[in-house]
């Protein structure tokens, strides 16, 4: 018994002095990183820091007022309130600035928190005050919370279950004015108000936090853990909670390699925090970069869908060996093999053992695909592209295939049958189908059709609304040839434009 | 005296706005009735989402009133839901759907009270009315333009409020969508609420809507969409814009049509 008491008094010797500053920056930590997660949401990151460093005008004015009227020296409550004051006044006079003059806001910032930090410091380096009061500008600058007193301890265990409680019973206020304050003040919540309690709030956490990290690096333990907390989640309560663990645990680990290392515990606790923010920002499950790279890793981009549609309709029987089809694309194999699985799963594709082909759905989308190809290619032509690129680029036009586009080429063209190579151009599947009214100039060798209507050039030409025609071989002076009882109509392509036909069978008839 | 000032959900009377030297609204009367779906319409900057910001109580008249059913706005807290333009929201701010929808009724309970059991099944309802249950627990960040539109939808039905201000719901949605916020719209109507509606696309105006405001700092006309969609008064407005011209000879078909 008196071995354990022995060694409990000799470690209570040894490491006692670290008890304090561990609680102290625990509870210090969490209430930043939770007030931390409206400031990060509200983007008012650079009024902490304007607070953090107006504060010292405020601690010295209520050092010295207290010293001045009550002889008091560095009463802790003046002081508290001085900072908080200071604060206050910084956001106000920044609030001022922005609305009078065209001043804006981040300028107006930098401004009142220069001018107040500078300001302190000019009365504290004043021979007449310096000998006043005693206030160690160095720990207020970097921080000093091995030598926090009981009587801080005790103001920063107030400070904290004060802030806590507020954010807990104002929390459905604080929520809906940082993400809506118009509706906020629709019914009936004092967004003014709010936001003046969340600064009164940003004040009591930067006075605490200066204690830990120093004017410099308060604001690293007020936005770091939340801002790494808002990639970890996707809703405020779990954030605020995620925040509060985080600021803990970093300050822990860094308030440990400063012991280990002799550091100074303030910036040693920044560059953890530093370093959870990064890891977070790397590794987070929605949020992370790497999570942004596996899903762009396994999307799979419509360009390789199209092109392996394209690759198996142009092959023999629209059937494909998948190592084929490996070899034809030029696309890292893993994400053809990505695609040909969507396109399954799809139902563009279907897969018997090694062997794909394409199901009715995938043959009309891949004769899509490549009418609008060939259509490109033979654009291409016509506007002189020299005959090396013309591939290429048509290979990337391709992609460009909505129907707009493509009709607008069809028929600048001249409604073309075969590209330049000779290869047939596939016919427009989505119109020239049955029971869909389309201009007579997409009828192909052999299809049969009804006249629907006869545009002002059908009459002159003799054809009826309801007749049956037959497309017959188009010339190469792009004549439309129809036949009906055994009569023969030539049709120019706007001629050929203007009547609208009904599809009854397509191609070449028994 | 009484039964008029009931039938009028909205009284907005001398109303004049400024932010700074040239006012956004300048001199506006109107009376809205009760049980009308009401469209704003007007020019780039014509002041229609301040009208809407002063009818909420957000921002201050320099000079005028607002009334709702009579009383004035400050006492009408509660009676009045807003579904904001798509732009004016934080996308990554992170709530769920089903949270955003819960908000509706925020001002149903006072502020250190919890949500009821009740609370949840209304926005739940809610949410099923605009049929985005099965997007409850998404963040709202990862909906699509339309989806985003109807949760602001759900939380403004959520609130079950009197009268229902909207802007621009229209705004970058598609075609189904634009279907589907119209429907909602019509069906909040026909229960007798007031809905007022800033819109921009002056060819679905006459469709939409009961009546029409028709504004550009001051107000330019108010009543039944066939007295405002008026060559005249349009150009006057619009300032012989092109593009509104268009839109309008697509209204004149539409409207010949109809007759």
């Amino acid at each position: 018994m008196d071995a354990l008491y022995e060694s409990l008094v000799n470690f209570q010797l040894d490491f006692g002095y670290l008890i304090k500053p561990l609680i102290v920056g625990t509870l210090v930590s969490i209430v930043c990183s939770v007030v931390g997660c409206f400031i990060v949401l509200r983007g008012m990151a650079f009024l902490a820091d304007a607070i953090a460093h107006s504060m010292l005008a405020g601690v010295i004015g209520g050092y010295l007022i207290m010293k001045l009227l009550f002889g008091a020296e560095a009463n802790l409550m003046g002081m508290l309130i001085g900072a908080i004051l200071a604060g206050i006044v910084t956001v106000a006079l920044i609030g001022f600035v922005t609305r009078v003059s065209r001043i804006k806001q981040d300028t107006a910032i930098g401004i009142m928190y220069t001018g107040l930090f500078a300001a302190g410091a000019f009365v504290v380096s004043l021979k007449s005050v310096g000998e006043l009061i005693h206030i160690d500008i160095y720990h207020f600058i970097v921080g000093s919370v091995l030598a926090v007193s009981n009587a801080e301890l005790w103001l920063i265990a107030i400070v904290t279950s004060f802030v806590l409680s507020v954010v807990m019973l104002f929390y459905r206020s604080l929520q809906i004015t940082s993400f809506d304050p118009v509706m906020a003040a629709s019914i009936g919540v004092p967004v003014l108000a709010v936001d003046y309690l969340l600064t009164a709030c940003t004040s009591l956490v930067v006075v605490s936090g200066v204690r830990v990290a120093g004017v410099i690096l308060v604001v690293a333990l007020i936005i770091t853990p939340a801002a790494t907390a808002y990639l970890l989640s996707d809703r405020l309560s779990r954030m605020i909670v995620i925040a509060a663990i985080i600021g803990a645990v970093g300050y822990w680990l860094g308030f440990a390699a400063a012991i280990v290392f002799g550091a100074s515990p303030g910036s040693a606790i920044v560059v953890v925090m530093t370093l959870l923010f990064l890891t977070a920002l790397f590794a987070a499950p929605r949020y992370g970069l790497m999570a942004d790279w596996i899903r762009r890793a396994n999307a799979v981009p419509q360009e390789i869908k199209e092109d392996v549609l394209g690759e198996i309709w142009r092959s023999k029987d629209r059937k494909m060996q998948v190592k084929n089809l490996l070899a034809k694309v030029t696309s890292p194999n893993m994400r053809i093999r990505n695609a040909i699985k969507l396109l399954v799963r799809q139902e563009y594709l279907e897969q018997t053992g090694n062997s794909i082909s394409l199901t009715d759905k995938g043959t009309k989308e891949a004769s899509r695909l490549v009418r609008a190809h060939r259509l490109w290619e033979t654009y291409l032509t016509k506007t002189g592209t020299p005959e090396t690129e013309i591939h290429k680029k048509a290979h990337q036009l391709e992609h460009i295939s909505d129907e707009a586009t493509v009709d607008y080429l069809d028929d600048k063209l001249g409604h073309p049958l075969t590209d330049p190579h000779g290869s047939e151009i596939p016919e427009d599947f989505e119109k020239a189908a049955t029971a869909r009214e389309f201009r007579a100039s997409l009828l192909r060798t052999g299809d049969r059709a009804e006249i629907y209507s006869i545009g002002a050039n059908g009459a002159e030409l003799g054809l009826k609304i309801g007749q049956q025609v037959v497309a017959r071989d188009r010339s190469p002076d792009n004549i439309w040839h129809l036949t009906s009882d055994q009569k023969d109509y030539h049709l120019s392509h706007d001629e050929a434009d203007s009547i609208m036909v009904r599809l009854l069978s397509s191609g070449p008839s028994a | 005296m009484i039964t008029e000032s009931t039938s009028i959900a909205i009284g907005v009377e001398d109303l004049t706005v400024s932010y700074g030297p040239v006012p956004a609204l300048l001199d506006v009367s109107l009376q809205i009735p009760a049980g009308k779906l009401v469209g704003v319409i007007g020019p780039n900057g014509s002041g229609k989402s301040t009208l809407i910001k002063s009818i909420l109580g957000f921002v201050r008249p320099d000079v005028g009133t607002v009334r709702l059913f009579g009383q004035e706005v400050s006492d009408t807290r509660g009676k009045i839901a807003y579904v904001p333009q798509r732009g004016a929201v934080d996308w990554d701010f992170p709530i769920t759907v089903r949270e955003v929808a819960a908000m509706g009724r925020y001002g149903h309970r006072r502020w250190w009270q919890n949500l009821t059991r009740e609370d949840y099944r209304l926005a739940d309802e809610a949410l099923a009315k605009v049929r985005m249950t099965e997007f409850s627990k998404r963040q709202i960040g990862q909906l699509s333009g339309g989806q985003q539109q109807r949760v602001f939808m759900a939380r403004a039905l959520a609130q079950d409020a009197e009268v229902l201000l909207l802007d621009e719901p229209f705004a970058g949605v598609d075609a189904a969508t634009e279907r589907a916020i119209l429907d909602v719209l019509t069906d909040t109507k026909n229960k007798g609420k007031t809905l007022v509606v800033v819109h921009h696309d002056l060819a679905t105006a006459a469709e939409y809507f009961d009546m029409l405001v028709l504004l550009k700092q001051r107000l330019f006309g108010f009543g039944e969409p066939r007295q405002i969609l008026d060559p005249e008064l349009l150009c006057e407005v619009y300032e012989g814009n092109l593009k509104v011209f268009a839109e309008l000879t697509k209204t004149k078909n539409m409207a010949g049509k109809k007759d």
